[in-house]
C-alpha cells in the first residue's frame, strides 16, 4: 500500500502513526496508574519489547534471502520504532539519566544509542549528496589503489621532465612535500574532520614555485595540482565513506550493549517487583 | 613592415591506404569456388538471375562470404526456440524437423530454474564456499545419457543434442523440411526470438546465409517474394494485431493492412560492434551518423511503427537538434500528424512532421501509408488512445468514422488522462523524459535496451556496498556486479545484466546456453551446457558478462579430461531467479536507493523519480 507514495508522505504518514502511538501508551499508562497499576512495567516492557524489533533490522541485513519485507522497509521500522521507543523511555523514567550504577548506565548507553541512531539518519541523508558533488566515484576497497595510482603518475611526472631548473625546483618541493602527501594515508584528524587546509597549503606552495619554472616545469607544475587535487578527493570520498561505516558498527555495538543491559535491568525489576 | 608570423600550413599530402571492402571478414574463410559452384547448382539459387545482383556484391560473392556450410548429426538441435540469431539455414541435402510444440528447458539441455524455499536458501548460505567460483561436477557439464553426453564436437564447433530424438519426434507436432528449404528468415532480419525449435533427422547439410547476405538475396524477385509472401501471411498479421492501435480493427480492414504494410530497415544489426565508439562522441555528431527515417518539417505520408531495435525522435532546436524521446519496440511515429491531418477542418493547412526520426544502431520499421491509415485503422482507435490535439477535434468534427462503434468513439477521455500512458499502454509516440539531459544520456549509452537496469540514486547511497554483499550471499560468495558504472546527475547505471530488449548477448551461442526465460524475461545462463566459448561476452556491448575459470568446492580448478585446458564459465546477473525473494541487490538496500527497473519506457524511471522527494 505504501510501496508507491512519495517519500515526503511517507515520511509524514510515519511521523503521525509514530506520535499517535506514542500518545496511545502515554494514555494507557496513566489509565493503569488511576487503576492502581504499575505503569513503570507497561513502559519499560514496550521499550524492551522495541529494543528486540530494533536489532531484527541487522538481522534481515545478513539474511538477504528473507521473505519478510525488504531492507528498506526494516529500515523504515527501524528508525520510527527507535523514535517511539525514545518517546516511551521518557514516560518510562523519572530523568533522563538515571542515578544507580546500573541504571546510569543503561540510560547513558539509551541516550548514546538514540542519539547515534539520529545522527545516523542524518549522516545517510547528507554524506552521500556531499559524496555525489565530487568528481568520480570512487570504491572503498580501491581507495588504496587509487592512491598509488595517483602517486606513481606524480613520480613520473617528474621523471619526465627535461629542464634542470624544472627538475631542480620542483624535484625539491615534491621530495619535502608532495611525496610524503601522496605515499601516506590521510591523518586522522583529517579522516574525522575532513577539511581543505593541505589542499591549499600545497597548491599555494607550487603555485608560488611558477615564477621560477619555463613552460615545460609550469606545465607539470599544472599536472601535480591536478593530482594534489585528485588525491584530496579521494581523501575526502574515503574520509565520509569510512564515517558512514565506522558509524554503523558503533551504533549496532552499542545497541547490543544496550540489549543486555536492558534485559539486566527488565531481569533485575521483576525480581524486586515480585520479592 | 613584412609580418613574420608562421601560419600552420594546410594539410596537402594525403596517404594512401587500402579502402575496406565489404567482404574483408568472409564468414567462413574456408568456403571454396567448388563448394560456390556447387550451391550454384542447387536450389533456388540454381535459378536465381544472377543479373539481378549488383556488381560489387554478385551472388557468387554472397555465396562464398555471407554463407557457411554445416554437417550436422542426426538429433541435433540447430536453433531453439527463443533464441536470438543473425543467420537464417536452407537446408542443402538431409532432413531436418521442425517442432512447432514447445519443447522443455530440460530437453534442450537447459536446467529448470527452480525457486529454492526459505529453508534450503538458508542452508545455501550457511554452507557457502570459500573457493571462489566453486562448483558441482554435475554443475560443469551435463551428464551422460546411454554413454551420450549432450554437448558434443561436430567438426570444429560444439553442438548440443537431444537425448531421446525419436520420444520428442513422435510425440509432438512437427514439420519436415527438405533440401531447398530455408528456415530461421524472420529471425534473423528482423531481430526477433525465434519461434520454433529444428532438429536434425538425418544426418544434413545446411547453408548459414548471414542476415547481409539475405538482404541481399531478395534482389532475386521470386527469392524475394516468397520471403515476403511468407512473411506477410505468416508474421505481420500477428505484429500488428500485437500493437495497442490495432486492437479494435476488424479482420477485413486489417487483411487491407497487411497488403499495404511495407518493411524497412535501418543502419546496422551489429549496432553493439560499434556502440562502444558511438557513445564516446558528442550528442549532436552522434545524431548525425544516425540513419534518417523521417525527417521534421516533411508532410507524413505513413505511419510509422517500430517492429524492432531503437529510434530517436529529436526535434530542431537552434542549429542542432534535440532529443525530445526514444522509441522501440510497438511505438509509432507520425500518428499525431495523420490524425490531425486527417481529421482537420478541410480550411486549415495539414501538420507537417513536427519531429525527426532517426534509427539509434539498427531500425525495422512497418510504414502504413496514410490513404490505408485513414481509411482502415484511424476509425477503430478509441479516443482516448489519440494524441490529444486529434482527440480534441473528434469532438468537432461528428461526421467522421461513421463505419466504427458509435459507443468506443465518442467514449470521453478522462479528465486527467492525455495519453494512452496513462491507460497503462506503451506511449504510442515513444518514450519521453522531463530533462533532455538525462534522455539524452540514456539513449547515448543504449541504457533504453535495458529491462531490469540497475540504477543508484547516488543522493541516497551510503556506499555500503550492502547490495555488493546480499548478490555474493545469494551466488555462493560470488558478486555478480561491482558497484560502478557510468553517472548522470544524481544516477549511477550499474554494470550489471540489464537483461536486455534486444540481447546481443545471445546471438550466436553454439549450444542456446544463454537463454531468456520466457515467462520473467530474464537472460539466464545454463552453466552445464556452456562451452565457455565467449562469444556472450565479447557481443554484450556493456561488459556485463565475465568469463570465469570454476573450481571444485577445494579449490582445485576443474579442466577439459581432453585437451587439459581450464573449464570456463559466462557468468552474470540472473535475477535472483533461485532467490525465494528476487532480486537480493534491491532488497538488500537500506536507503531506497537501488532499483531494478525497465529503461525502455519511462514511465517506470520517472514514477521513480518523483517518488524521491
Amino acid at each position: 500500500m505504501l510501496g508507491n507514495i512519495s517519500f515526503r508522505k511517507r515520511r509524514w504518514f510515519a511521523l503521525a502513526i509514530t506520535t499517535l502511538a506514542i500518545f496511545a501508551v502515554r494514555w494507557l499508562a496513566s489509565r493503569t496508574s488511576m487503576n492502581l497499576g504499575r505503569p513503570e512495567v507497561l513502559t519499560g516492557s514496550t521499550v524492551l519489547a522495541c529494543l528486540f524489533l530494533l536489532v531484527l533490522l541487522g538481522v534481515r541485513r545478513r539474511l538477504p534471502f528473507w521473505r519478510l519485507g525488504s531492507v528498506s522497509m526494516w529500515t523504515q521500522i527501524h528508525i520510527y520504532s527507535g523514535l517511539f521507543a525514545g518517546g516511551v523511555y521518557l514516560l518510562h523514567v523519572p530523568a533522563i539519566i538515571a542515578g544507580g550504577r546500573l541504571e546510569f548506565a543503561l540510560s547513558l548507553l539509551f541516550v548514546i544509542v538514540t542519539l547515534s541512531g539520529m545522527y545516523g539518519v542524518y549522516a545517510s541523508r547528507t554524506l552521500p549528496k556531499r559524496l555525489t558533488a565530487i568528481e568520480g566515484q570512487h570504491r572503498f576497497d580501491l581507495v588504496d589503489w587509487h592512491r598509488g595510482q595517483i602517486s606513481k603518475a606524480a613520480r613520473s611526472l617528474l621523471d619526465d621532465v627535461k629542464e634542470q631548473t624544472a627538475v631542480r625546483v620542483l624535484g625539491g618541493y615534491y621530495g619535502k612535500n608532495l611525496q610524503p602527501f601522496f605515499a601516506s594515508r590521510p591523518s586522522l584528524a583529517f579522516v574525522m574532520a575532513p577539511t581543505n587546509l593541505r589542499r591549499k597549503r600545497l597548491l599555494t606552495g607550487l603555485q608560488q614555485l611558477d615564477r621560477y619554472l619555463e613552460s615545460e616545469g609550469r606545465e607539470t607544475s599544472g599536472a601535480l595540482a591536478a593530482l594534489v587535487r585528485r588525491r584530496d578527493e579521494l581523501d575526502y570520498q574515503y574520509a565520509l565513506q569510512l564515517r558512514l561505516r565506522m558509524w554503523v558498527v558503533v551504533h549496532s555495538v552499542l545497541s547490543l550493549l544496550l540489549i543486555a543491559f536492558a534485559i539486566t535491568h527488565a531481569v533485575t525489576a521483576f525480581r524486586f517487583m515480585s520479592s | 613592415m613584412i609580418d613574420n608570423t608562421v601560419l600552420p600550413l594546410e594539410p596537402t599530402e594525403t596517404i594512401a591506404v587500402r579502402r575496406p571492402q565489404r567482404w574483408d571478414a568472409p564468414m567462413d574463410a574456408l568456403m571454396s569456388q567448388s563448394d560456390v559452384n556447387w550451391l550454384k547448382s542447387r536450389e533456388p539459387f540454381a535459378s536465381m538471375d544472377a543479373k539481378a545482383f549488383p556488381k560489387t556484391t554478385p551472388l557468387e560473392g554472397i555465396l562464398k562470404n555471407d554463407c557457411r556450410l554445416h554437417r550436422c548429426e542426426p538429433g541435433e538441435i540447430i536453433v531453439r526456440e527463443g533464441d536470438y540469431g543473425n543467420s537464417a539455414y536452407l537446408v542443402i541435402a538431409g532432413g531436418v524437423r521442425l517442432v512447432l510444440d514447445s519443447l522443455t528447458g530440460e530437453q534442450l539441455g537447459r536446467t529448470p530454474q527452480t525457486k529454492m524455499s526459505w529453508s534450503e536458501a538458508l542452508s545455501r548460505f550457511w554452507r557457502r564456499s570459500r573457493v571462489n567460483e566453486a562448483r558441482e561436477p554435475h554443475e560443469i557439464t551435463l551428464s551422460m545419457t546411454n554413454g551420450v553426453t549432450p554437448v558434443r564436437q561436430v567438426d570444429d564447433r560444439a553442438a548440443i543434442f537431444l537425448q531421446d530424438v525419436d520420444a520428442v519426434l513422435g510425440t509432438n507436432e512437427t514439420v519436415p523440411l527438405g533440401p531447398g528449404e530455408l528456415f530461421g528468415e524472420v529471425a534473423a532480419m528482423y531481430r526477433a526470438p525465434r519461434t520454433a525449435t529444428v532438429i536434425a533427422e538425418t544426418e544434413a547439410t545446411l547453408l548459414e546465409i548471414r542476415w547481409q547476405g539475405l538482404r541481399i538475396l531478395r534482389r532475386d524477385p521470386d527469392f524475394c517474394r516468397s520471403l515476403d509472401d511468407h512473411y506477410r501471411t505468416q508474421w505481420l498479421p500477428i505484429h500488428l494485431r500485437e500493437l495497442p492501435l490495432m486492437r479494435h480493427v476488424p479482420e477485413s480492414n486489417l487483411s487491407r493492412v497487411v497488403e499495404a504494410t511495407q518493411l524497412q530497415s535501418y543502419g546496422r544489426m551489429e549496432w553493439n560492434a560499434d556502440y562502444k565508439r558511438s557513445r564516446k562522441l558528442p550528442a549532436a555528431e552522434q545524431i548525425l551518423t544516425e540513419p534518417m527515417v523521417a525527417e521534421e518539417g516533411r508532410l507524413p505520408t505513413e505511419l510509422i511503427i517500430v517492429r524492432s531495435g531503437f529510434g530517436r525522435v529529436s526535434q530542431q532546436f537552434g542549429a542542432g537538434h534535440r532529443t525530445v524521446a526514444y522509441v522501440g519496440k510497438s511505438h509509432t511515429f507520425g500518428l499525431e500528424e495523420l490524425a490531425y491531418n486527417a481529421l482537420r477542418d478541410e480550411t486549415s493547412p495539414p501538420q507537417p512532421l513536427q519531429q525527426s526520426l532517426r534509427a539509434i544502431g539498427f531500425l525495422d520499421t512497418l510504414h502504413i501509408p496514410a490513404e490505408t491509415f485513414v481509411s482502415e485503422v484511424l476509425p477503430y482507435i478509441r479516443r482516448s488512445e489519440l494524441p490529444a490535439i486529434a482527440a480534441s477535434l473528434l469532438v468537432e468534427t461528428p461526421a467522421f468514422g461513421k463505419r466504427a462503434s458509435d459507443d468506443r468513439r465518442k467514449a470521453s477521455r478522462p479528465a486527467n488522462s492525455t495519453s494512452a500512458e496513462s491507460r497503462g499502454l506503451a506511449h504510442p509516440s515513444g518514450s519521453q523524459f522531463e530533462t533532455t539531459g538525462l534522455l539524452e544520456f540514456i539513449v547515448q549509452n543504449r541504457l533504453n535496451n535495458g529491462r531490469e537496469a540497475m540504477v543508484i540514486d547516488l543522493h541516497r547511497c551510503t556506499r555500503c556496498d550492502d547490495c555488493v554483499k546480499a548478490c555474493a550471499s545469494v551466488h555462493d560468495g560470488n558478486p555478480r556486479f561491482v558497484r560502478q558504472g557510468s553517472t548522470h546527475d544524481r544516477l549511477q547505471f550499474v554494470q550489471a545484466c540489464m537483461h536486455c530488449a534486444d540481447p546481443v548477448c545471445m546471438i550466436g551461442c553454439p549450444t542456446g546456453s544463454i537463454a531468456r526465460d520466457t515467462d520473467t524475461g530474464v537472460v539466464t545462463i545454463h552453466e552445464p551446457i556452456c562451452v565457455g566459448c565467449g562469444t556472450c561476452a565479447s557481443a554484450c556491448p556493456y561488459e556485463n558478462i565475465r568469463m570465469t575459470s570454476v573450481n571444485d568446492h577445494e579449490g582445485r580448478p576443474y579442466h577439459d579430461a581432453t585437451t587439459g585446458k581450464p573449464i570456463i564459465k559466462a557468468t552474470k546477473c540472473d535475477m535472483c531467479s533461485s532467490s525465494p525473494t528476487g532480486p537480493a541487490c534491491q532488497a538488500a538496500c537500506a536507503h531506497d536507493a537501488l532499483v531494478r527497473i525497465d529503461l525502455s519506457e519511462s514511465k517506470p524511471l520517472r514514477e521513480w523519480l518523483e517518488r524521491r522527494q
